[in-house]
């Protein structure tokens, strides 16, 4: 696991439901454009954590629960953690989409978590036993070399 | 997220602009499918003024081409900005869908009846 060093900071926000995205979304967008994350990791941080708050909330919660998510990063990284009190669910058991198969085929399922793979440089699930119980999903976004002074 | 849907001869042009979300995909799916279901089976979608999907846009995409193939027709994309165009090659959805640079070329594509 990467860890964004020097932290300058972590930001929070608390959402419970679907209508929270547009919320969320502008957080995560204002958040990692803080640590210095450019268009194109600030648009696969939003999909990604899109992704994992829905299923947090559709699957987990099926329908409304607490969130925790939390972002920070330093010059090299931005790191995103989303924390729920909902039952286990490992990420490594969802399904795996099935990307040749011809379109009649074609079943959505297990999108979501195949592009938060395809997206992060890193997904960790850990699961809390302590109270409040629950997930914490943890992406990482390596922030695009700097480029050297002339 | 809004949608402007005109007609050009037998092919509908859907103008997509803003986000499609978890939010917002339903009414996507829902305008795209009432359009299929009232006989309109070739559609053009420009997707140039659209910033950001998630999966959920996707299903909606998906569903829909598969009902319009099934009717005899297609959807086909147009314009697609370099960051939506790539979540639809990391979901392979480059590979079943036609994807054209312009809506003019899209359209054309359908040739004439």
């Amino acid at each position: 696991m990467t860890t964004p060093s020097p932290a300058v900071g972590v930001r929070s926000f608390r959402a419970v439901a679907m209508a929270d995205l547009p919320a969320l979304a502008a957080f995560v967008d204002t958040a990692c454009d803080g640590f210095g994350a450019d268009g194109e990791v600030r648009f696969a941080m939003r999909l990604a954590v899109e992704e994992v708050f829905t299923n947090i909330i559709e699957h987990g919660y099926r329908g409304r629960g607490p969130v925790l998510v939390e972002v920070d990063g330093g010059p090299r990284c931005v790191r995103v953690r989303l924390s729920d009190e909902a039952p286990a669910f490992d990420p490594a058991d969802a399904p795996v989409p099935d990307l040749e198969s011809p379109l009649r085929d074609r079943d959505p399922g297990g999108l979501g978590w195949h592009l938060v793979r395809q997206l992060m440089d890193e997904v960790e699930h850990r699961l809390r036993p302590a109270p409040p119980r629950g997930n914490t999903y943890i992406l990482v976004k390596q922030l695009p070399a700097l480029a050297p002074d002339a | 997220m809004d949608i402007c849907i005109q007609s050009r001869g037998h092919v509908e042009v859907v103008g997509i602009a803003g986000s499609v979300d978890g939010l917002t995909a339903e009414t996507l799916l829902s305008t795209l499918q009432a359009h299929v279901d009232n006989g309109n089976t070739r559609l053009v979608v420009d997707l140039s003024a659209v910033e950001y999907t998630s999966s959920a846009g996707l299903r909606a995409l998906l569903a829909t081409v598969k009902e319009a193939r099934r009717r005899g027709g297609d959807m086909r994309l147009a314009d697609i900005n370099p960051n939506v165009r790539k979540v639809l090659e990391l979901s392979g959805f480059a590979t079943i869908l036609k994807i054209f640079g312009a809506v003019d070329e899209a359209v054309e594509s359908f040739g004439a009846l």
